[in-house]
C-alpha cells in the first residue's frame, strides 16, 4: 500500500468527499487562497470553485454558527478553525447550537457538520496549543474524534463528513508530517466509536490519545524488551466512546494507564477512571494512573512546555510503577 | 397590497393578540408553566413582514410573541402544546415555546441565547446560495440583541458573501429593563448598515404598509442575488418582558402613551376607512379567533405529557 502523511490524508478525505457529494462545502480563515495555515486545503478552491471553498473573515462565531444554519438547510459544511483553542471563542455556537439544535427542536433537524480543529502543543503557547477534547466530551450532542495515524485521519474524516451529527475533528499539529499506509479506496471509512488495539499484550492496558499514541507504542516496545507485554489502545473517537474495548482489555490486564494531552482534572483519563469504577472495578488489581497535562496553561518556552507535556519518560514511569 | 392580503394580515393579528391574552391568562392561573415573552404591540409588524415571504423561504423569529408562528401558518394548537410541555406540539417538550419549529414552513427554530440567530441565518443564506435556490432568509431580532458580537460577525459575513438574508430589527425601546438609549450607541439600529455596506432603512413598525413595503423591497433585493439588508421597525413593547414581569422599570405614563398608539386599533380604523373591513366582519373575525383558540386549548388539554424516558431520546441523528 502507498504511504502518505497525516496532512495529505486529511486533504485526500476532503477531496474525495467533496467530489462524491456536492453538498459538502469547506470554509475558514485562509483556507482558499493560501491553502490554510497548515496548508491542508491548498488547491481545493481551484478544484471545487469559489462557492464551495472560500476564505472567511476572522469571525469564529459566524463561521461555526453558519455551519449549523447551513447544515439544517441541506449542506454538509466543513469548517476549519486555525487552532483548536479557537473553539472557546465560539462556545455558544458549538455547545448550545451545534450540539443541541436537534434535541431542543424535538428532532426536527439533523446537523451534519464538521469542525476541523488543529490541536496540540507545538511551541505556540497557551492559546494555540491545547488539546481541548475533554471540554467538549462534557457537552451533549457533539461527536469527537482524534485520529493518531494517517489512515485514521482519512477514514475518520470521511466518516465525520458523512455523519448526520456535528463532529469536532481534532487533528494534532505534530502528527501532520507523520507517514503511514493509507488505502486509496474512496469508500475507505473508519467508523466513529470504534477503538483500535495498536499493540496486543496482557501485562497492562495503556490508553493513548492522539499524539500520545506513537509515544505509547515506543514505551510498549521498550517494556517488551524488559519482558512486559502491554496492550496499547487508541480510542480514536471520544464520542461515541468505545467503553467495551477498554473494559475487555482491563479484564485481561488488570492495570491501566491513560496518556493524554488534556489537563488532568476532568480530562479523558478522569472519565475513563470513573467509568471503570462503575463498570469494571473488580477487574483492576492496581489503581488507575493518569499521565496528563498538569492544570496550568501551556507555557511557550520550549523548556517549560517540555516540562508539562506528557512524554515517553512520564508514560514509561507510570507503567513501570504499576508493573512493579 | 390588495384587500385580501390586508384582511388576511388583520385576521392573523387578531388571532395573535387573542392567543397571547389567553396564554397570559393560563400562565397567571398557573395552568401552564414555562416562560413566554409576549409580543403584544408588535404583532402587526411581525405579521406584515412575514406576509412578504413565499412558502419555501426561511424564517428565524425573535423571542417575542406568537404572531410569527400564526403568520407563517403553524397550527396554534401546536404552539399551545409546546407552551404546556405536552406531546402534539412541534418539539415534544424538549424546547418548549422558546424553540417552536416547523421545517415544512421554513421555520428553522430559535436560538435561546439572544444573537445566536444571526450566524444561523447566515448559514441558511449560504445554503441558498450554494444550491442556487430561489429563497430568502428573514431574520427577526430585537434592538438589545443587535449589541451581540454575532450581529457584527454575521452581517459582515453575509455582506461579503452576498447572502440572501434580510435582518429585521424590532426596536421596541427596551431590552428587558434596560432602555435602548442606555445600551446602544446609535439611535437608529439601521444606521449600523453603513458598517457593512448594505442597504436598509428605519421605518414605523406600527404601520402595516410601511413594514410590508420595506420588507418586500429587501426581500426582492435578496432574491435577486444582491445580498443582505438591515431594516429597523420602530415599535413598542406594550407588555412586560415576560408574563409575570413586574415591569417596575418603566413609567406608567410612557406605557400608557404607547397604548394609545396600539397598532391594532390603528390598523382596524384604517381598514374600516378603506371599507376593507366592516363592523359585522370585525366581530366575526374576533369570534372566529376565540373559537379557534378554544378548540386549540381543548386539543392541548387532551394531549399527554411526553414519556419521561423520552428525555434521553433524540440527541443524535
Amino acid at each position: 500500500m502507498r504511504t502518505i502523511t497525516y496532512a495529505q490524508a486529511i486533504k485526500e478525505a476532503l477531496e474525495e468527499e467533496m467530489r462524491r457529494d456536492p453538498s459538502v462545502v469547506l470554509y475558514g480563515e485562509d483556507v482558499a487562497n493560501f491553502g490554510g495555515i497548515f496548508q491542508i486545503t491548498s488547491g481545493l478552491q481551484e478544484q471545487f470553485g469559489e462557492d464551495r471553498v472560500f476564505d472567511t473573515p476572522i469571525s469564529e462565531n459566524a463561521l461555526v454558527g453558519a455551519a449549523v444554519g447551513a447544515a439544517i438547510t441541506g449542506l454538509r459544511p466543513v469548517v476549519e478553525l486555525q487552532f483548536a483553542d479557537f473553539l472557546f471563542t465560539t462556545g455558544d455556537e458549538i455547545v448550545l447550537k451545534a450540539g443541541m439544535w436537534r434535541y431542543v427542536h424535538g428532532g426536527a433537524y439533523k446537523v451534519p457538520m464538521v469542525v476541523r480543529c488543529p490541536s496540540g502543543a507545538a511551541g505556540v503557547g497557551p492559546e494555540h496549543g491545547q488539546c481541548p477534547e475533554a471540554f467538549f466530551m462534557h457537552s451533549p450532542g457533539l461527536r469527537i474524534v482524534s485520529p493518531s495515524t494517517p489512515a485514521d485521519a482519512k477514514g475518520l474524516l470521511k466518516s465525520a463528513i458523512r455523519d448526520d451529527n456535528p463532529v469536532l475533528y481534532f487533528e494534532h499539529k505534530l502528527l501532520y508530517a507523520t507517514k503511514g499506509e493509507v488505502p486509496e479506496d474512496p469508500d475507505f471509512l473508519v467508523p466513529l466509536g470504534k477503538a483500535a488495539v495498536r499493540r496486543e499484550g496482557d501485562a497492562l492496558t495503556l490508553v493513548a490519545i492522539s499524539a500520545m499514541v506513537p509515544k505509547a507504542l515506543k514505551v510498549a516496545e521498550r517494556l517488551a524488551k524488559e519482558g512486559h507485554h502491554i496492550e496499547v489502545i487508541d480510542p480514536r473517537s471520544l464520542n461515541p466512546f468505545d467503553r467495551p474495548a477498554i473494559i475487555e482489555s482491563v479484564k485481561k490486564t488488570g492495570k491501566i494507564v491513560v496518556a493524554e494531552e488534556s489537563y488532568k482534572t476532568l480530562g479523558v483519563g478522569a472519565e475513563i477512571g470513573a467509568m471503570l469504577m462503575e463498570e469494571a472495578l473488580e477487574y483492576l488489581d492496581r489503581p488507575l494512573k493518569r499521565v496528563a497535562m498538569p492544570d496550568v496553561p501551556i507555557p511557550t518556552a520550549a523548556v517549560l512546555e517540555q516540562f508539562v507535556i506528557p512524554n515517553e519518560e512520564k508514560i514509561y514511569a507510570a507503567c513501570r510503577e504499576l508493573l512493579a | 397590497m390588495d384587500n385580501k392580503l390586508k384582511l388576511d394580515i388583520y385576521k392573523k393579528i387578531i388571532l395573535s393578540r387573542r392567543l397571547e391574552e389567553k396564554i397570559a391568562e393560563l400562565i397567571k392561573a398557573g395552568q401552564v408553566g414555562g416562560y413566554m415573552h409576549p409580543g403584544v404591540g408588535q404583532e402587526t409588524l411581525q405579521v406584515a413582514a412575514i406576509a412578504t415571504l413565499r412558502p419555501g423561504d426561511y424564517m428565524l423569529y425573535a423571542h417575542r410573541g406568537v404572531a410569527y408562528w400564526v403568520a407563517r401558518g403553524i397550527p396554534i394548537e401546536k404552539v399551545l402544546c409546546d407552551l404546556a410541555g405536552r406531546e402534539g406540539g412541534t418539539n415534544h417538550g424538549k424546547g418548549g415555546v422558546m424553540h417552536v419549529v416547523y421545517p415544512e414552513l421554513g421555520v428553522l427554530g430559535q436560538s435561546g441565547t439572544l444573537g445566536g440567530c444571526f450566524p444561523i441565518a447566515a448559514g441558511a443564506g449560504l445554503s441558498i446560495k450554494v444550491k442556487h435556490e430561489d429563497k430568502v432568509v428573514l431574520c427577526f431580532f430585537g434592538d438589545g440583541t443587535s449589541n451581540r458580537g454575532t450581529f457584527h460577525e454575521s452581517l459582515n459575513f453575509c455582506a461579503v458573501r452576498k447572502l440572501p438574508v434580510v435582518f429585521l430589527c424590532e426596536n421596541n425601546g427596551w431590552a428587558v429593563s434596560t432602555s435602548t438609549e442606555k445600551s446602544t450607541a446609535v439611535k437608529d439600529i439601521a444606521d449600523r448598515r453603513h458598517g457593512y455596506a448594505m442597504p436598509g432603512k428605519t421605518f414605523d413598525g406600527n404601520d402595516v404598509e410601511q413594514v410590508f413595503d420595506a420588507v418586500s423591497e429587501a426581500v426582492k433585493h435578496a432574491r435577486a442575488g444582491n445580498g443582505p439588508s438591515l431594516l429597523e421597525a420602530k415599535t413598542y413593547r406594550l407588555w412586560g418582558h415576560w408574563i409575570g414581569d413586574p415591569d417596575s422599570y418603566r413609567s406608567r405614563e410612557e406605557v400608557e402613551k404607547h397604548w394609545r398608539r396600539d397598532p391594532i386599533p390603528i390598523y382596524e380604523r384604517k381598514l374600516m376607512d378603506e371599507k376593507v373591513l366592516v363592523e359585522s366582519a370585525k366581530a366575526e373575525i374576533d369570534a372566529d379567533a376565540r373559537a379557534q383558540i378554544d378548540r386549540a386549548l381543548e386539543f392541548m388539554q387532551n394531549q399527554p405529557s411526553p414519556n419521561p424516558e423520552s428525555a434521553l431520546d433524540g440527541l443524535y441523528a
